[in-house]
């Protein structure tokens, strides 16, 4: 490519704003996860399927409702629920159990609830290839700086921040929120000043279910829902929380804006090697910092 | 005590299970002819999977009725999940326990060249290919043993060299999966259409993880490059993921547009009214075209058995349950080596017209439909429209080219 | 802790299943002459893996990436050069380990589960580069019809080959397991502050211990060539080296032989269970979930705490 048109102002704005576009999804699916791991301190390996959960949800929603435009912003509403109840069954029946155990217990738990939740999302759905149509305000494309930029890739733009602030409003005004962090850092003592430790476990592990799952339905429109889903996110999902920094959220959003943007950018400047170059940012970022690149929870 | 307990009776399942297995090692019936169909069924190539699997079944009702040598054509499926190691080891079991005639499968390439290798040609026995698109299976890598019944990057290569060199484009871009179907349907393509058109010139390169769900950043960088045409290599998984992109930045109608299977039904039908208009595509087996007799049976009956029109898999499998009972009747007997004899050179009638198993490289000689997708309100989607044929002779590499590939 | 000293009923017994293992393959069908060597394969990497896992404590969640460079180092000397068996067959452990000295060096700066996710992000990239690099590794086409010599490539000599260096590979791990290094490892594993305090160099110590558990997943993949005859990536994607971390968890991490028995159940699951069903994920997954609550120390583990009275005060430490 010529790399002269690489460098003009609208090229490299676009993919700006689509590497953006890109790094919410990232950052939302990360951020549920990075929850998790910084309460329970366990990386959930089960989180893809949990995403793949709830883009299926959302499909079987969006049909229930019509199918039509308002039959997605339904199903987008109501698919993390249906996620987050999941997740909650899944965790107080078997889960909450193991909160005393060792931890590579906690992993191998979440390692075996991804093996059976793919193989019940496959009995439930099948095999088929199931698609989700955008609502018809957010099919096509604007004209950017020159180039078409996806009507759906701005919605996420927007989105996004949303979903950052309302985590951030979460975790940092509501109560049960700065319980959740104060765990994180010390659950003894949380226990001992008579909260219930179980339960505050069980209200992280759902809430970052409920971000996988949204992540999966926000992501519905622009993929083929289909099963093995769940192996593509969860890669991702851990580099990021690792360059993040473990179990902070802003951590990962820092994470999901350098995916993203290497990735647009890579793919502007040497689309021939896109697929490494997550890869090696990560491994720049850990040279680096080894422990992510701000501070973890704990 | 609960541990006890659980352990006693895991162990008691697991001599159960050891002890079932020894002492029924498998049907040692009336010795029907067995096929072992090894295949994917989980993750996303499930759908290819399970579509050749039926239509291979529909097949053999049909067959069945009449039988072949007087027994019947029966078959056992294993799931592969994609991995080649599993592959490798269900196929192992297949021959080796279950003492298959036949095996058959498997749309993951790598699987197909191992299995083709460690257990076709080391066992001595005959694998029907039928979804794997690696030219190598046939080509430099290809042996007595082992056949294919689906279409391989190099004939789709072929076909899409040769469909775009009658247009008029000279700058072109290509972009697809980073892995190895992506590169070789790219690396056919551009050599047969630099043979063709020596003045065309490709300006660039993309290549996206398979799977990755926003190629929108990739669309706008092509488009600022501003190729003449832009041709694409896309695996299943990706399939729908180009096609949302390209009809969300309305790619088809600033750049003309070449995917291979861009026109697969089980990609375009689930996007309905979403599927992109103006895409260029070429596929080996379309339900609705041509209208002969044959396809229109065949599409009935499958759509009255599994609900759903046939995809190219169940084109594929369904050939290749004929192909194998026309070899045996041909043959004579149940020996597999007549068997492969029989099939070289077997001509067949499919829904798509005469088929030949072709004997320098146990290739059947597959049509490709070059087509232009179009919303078609009778199926609620887009479909693949004003199709020129191009015969399998046209399109499958020389037996020429074979021998040279495979060092002889 | 130990599996058993050199008593003469540990002997015996230990001779009795070499004995039986040796003749199996004249008795019993291909296929699981076949199978037995896979097994054989897979208990081998599963050991190596202890070697860090249990013995060191340390969280090696891409151990596969390790197994896979040994494979593709003898696979690629074996196709692309003509050089003597021999010395591919003993590149594929040495750049295992060099690789491992590597990314070992990188993460052992670290501790616990930033350790895990950091090889896993080293590892990743090391899959990515032979997904990528089809000119070389053939991509995930992967390699195929690679020339091994048939006295070790039919069935039968495949299994044999593999027994017998899974058997010198054992009595290694065990010596080293039991030597003062040995004795060391598992003391950082237990409490690495206090052997700082007490001068133990403890970095130094897990990566030599990285080293050598790298070098023996190197000899496995070597293994993995000779029994199949393909390298192809999967071998490097971290969800086969989860797979391992099972198969230690399963077996039992705190002891000797535990992996072993872990790598049993998986492959015999894996393949068998898998004859009669699609669904045999959900089937270990529920098998997996049984074991995390029933027994969290592993079969063996367990096997040895309802057996083997000594051992009842390591388990309990261990468990806990």
């Amino acid at each position: 490519m010529d790399i002269g048109q690489a460098f003009t102002f609208s090229a490299l704005g676009s993919q700006f704003l689509v590497g953006l576009s890109r790094a919410m999804i990232l950052f939302i699916v990360s951020a549920g996860m990075s929850f998790v791991l910084g309460v329970l301190r366990v990386p959930n390996i089960a989180h893809g399927s949990l995403y793949m959960i709830g883009a299926f949800s959302a499909f079987s929603l969006a049909k229930l409702f019509g199918g039509g435009s308002g039959g997605f912003w339904l199903a987008l509403i109501l698919a993390p629920f249906v996620v987050a109840i999941v997740a909650l069954v899944a965790e107080r029946s078997l889960f909450c159990h193991l909160y005393e155990r060792e931890h590579l217990m906690l992993l191998l738990f979440t390692f075996a609830l991804m093996l059976i939740l793919g193989d019940l999302v496959k009995m439930f759905w099948g095999a088929d290839y199931r698609s989700i149509m955008a609502p018809e305000a957010l099919q096509g494309s604007v004209s950017i700086m020159g180039s078409p930029f996806p009507r759906y890739n701005l919605f996420l733009l927007i989105i996004g921040p949303w979903v950052g602030v309302g985590l951030w409003f979460f975790s940092n005004k509501t109560k049960i929120g700065k319980i959740a962090r104060a765990a994180a850092v010390d659950r003894e003592m949380v226990g001992a000043i008579g909260i219930n430790v179980s339960w505050v476990f069980a209200f992280a592990f759902v809430l970052g279910c409920f971000l996988a799952g949204l992540g999966g339905a926000l992501v519905s429109p622009m993929v083929s829902v289909s099963i093995g889903m769940d192996h593509d996110i969860i890669m991702e999902a851990f580099l990021i929380v690792t360059i993040g920094g473990l179990g902070n959220m802003w951590g990962a959003l820092v994470g999901s804006l350098i995916f993203g943007l290497t990735q647009a950018y890579g793919v502007l400047f040497w689309p021939q090697f896109a697929i490494v170059f997550p890869y090696i940012a990560v491994v720049i970022v850990l040279t680096w910092r080894p422990r992510g690149m701000l501070k973890s929870v704990w | 005590m609960k541990g006890k307990f659980f352990t006693i009776g895991l162990a008691i399942l697991g001599g159960l299970l050891a002890i079932s297995l020894i002492i029924f090692p498998a049907n040692v019936q009336a010795r029907n002819i067995k096929v072992g169909i090894i295949d994917c069924y989980s993750g996303p190539a499930a759908v290819f999977g399970k579509d050749a699997l039926n239509g291979f079944k529909l097949a053999l009702e049909d067959i069945n009725k009449k039988g072949v040598l007087g027994k019947k054509i029966e078959f056992t499926t294993r799931d592969t999940k994609f991995k080649v190691d599993i592959a490798l080891n269900m196929a192992k079991e297949l021959v080796m326990r279950e003492n298959v005639d036949v095996l058959a499968g498997t749309i993951n390439s790598g699987a197909a060249l191992a299995v083709s290798d460690a257990v076709a040609k080391k066992e001595k026995v005959p694998f029907m290919v039928w979804i794997s698109k690696s030219e190598r299976i046939t080509g430099e890598k290809g042996h007595r043993y082992v056949f294919s019944t689906g279409e391989n990057t190099a004939m789709a290569g072929k076909a899409g060299g040769v469909a775009l060199s009658k247009k008029p484009y000279v700058k072109y871009w290509v972009g697809g999966d980073d892995y190895s179907y992506g590169h070789d349907i790219a690396n056919a393509a551009w050599r047969n259409l630099k043979a063709l058109r020596p003045d065309v010139e490709m300006i660039g390169k993309s290549w996206w993880k398979p799977g990755e769900p926003d190629l929108a950043p990739y669309i706008t960088a092509i488009l600022g490059a501003k190729p003449d045409a832009v041709i694409f290599c896309t695996g299943g998984r990706s399939m729908t993921n180009i096609m949302k992109a390209i009809k969300a930045t309305g790619m088809a109608e600033k750049v003309p547009v070449w995917v291979h299977t861009g026109t697969d039904h089980a990609v375009l039908k689930p996007l309905g009214a979403e599927g992109p208009e103006g895409v260029m595509g070429t596929m080996d087996y379309h339900f609705y075209y041509p209208e002969t007799a044959a396809n229109m049976a065949f599409v009935k009956a499958f759509q009255a058995a599994y609900g759903g029109p046939p995809g190219f898999p169940a084109f594929h499998g369904y050939i290749t349950a004929h192909l194998i009972a026309e070899a045996y009747k041909k043959a004579g007997s149940v020996d597999t080596e007549k068997f492969i004899d029989a099939l070289e050179g077997l001509k067949i009638q499919s829904p798509a017209g005469e088929l030949e198993m072709r004997a320098c490289d146990h290739q059947v000689t597959l049509p490709m439909y070059l087509g232009v997708t179009k919303m078609s309100a009778k199926y609620g989607c887009v479909i693949s429209t004003d199709i020129i044929t191009l015969t399998g002779d046209e399109v499958l590499p020389t037996c020429v080219e074979i021998k040279k590939a495979r060092g002889k | 802790m130990f599996k058993g000293t050199f008593s003469l009923k540990s002997l015996i017994l230990l001779g009795a299943i070499f004995f039986v293992l040796l003749i199996l393959p004249s008795i019993i069908p291909r296929f699981y002459t076949y199978i037995l060597a896979v097994i054989f394969v897979t208990a081998l990497v599963a050991m190596s893996l202890n070697m860090v896992v249990g013995h060191g404590g340390l969280f090696q969640f891409h151990h596969g990436a390790f197994y896979g460079v040994g494979a593709y180092t003898v696979a690629l000397m074996l196709t692309k050069t003509s050089l003597p068996i021999w010395v591919c067959f003993v590149a594929g452990p040495i750049m295992a380990a060099l690789v491992g000295l590597l990314i070992g060096a990188f993460c052992v700066r670290l501790t616990r589960l930033y350790f895990g996710m950091l090889q896993i992000s080293l590892g990743s990239l090391i899959w990515a580069i032979a997904f990528r690099w089809y000119s070389l590794t053939g991509g995930d086409d992967g390699m195929h019809g690679i020339p091994i010599p048939s006295i070790i490539s039919s069935s039968k000599g495949a299994y044999y080959f593999a027994l017998i260096i899974l058997a010198i590979c054992i009595m290694v791990i065990y010596l080293i397991f039991k030597s003062p290094f040995g004795a060391t490892l598992q003391a950082i594993r237990d409490n690495p502050d206090r052997c700082e305090a007490i001068g133990v160099n403890v970095k130094r110590h897990q990566l030599i211990a990285i080293v050598i558990a790298t070098f023996f997943a190197g000899i496995a993949g070597v293994l993995f060539v000779v029994v199949e005859g393909s390298v192809f990536p999967d071998l490097l994607f971290w969800v086969f080296s989860l797979e391992i971390f099972i198969m230690c968890l399963l077996g039992g991490w705190f002891t000797f032989a535990g992996p072993i028995l872990g790598a049993v159940i998986m492959v015999s699951l894996r393949t068998f269970v898998g004859i009669y069903t699609e669904y045999w994920t959900l089937i270990l997954g529920i098998i997996l979930i049984l074991l995390i609550f029933f027994l969290p120390e592993g079969v063996w583990g367990y096997v040895l705490e309802k057996f083997g009275s000594r051992h009842k005060e390591a388990i309990e430490k261990g468990s806990k």
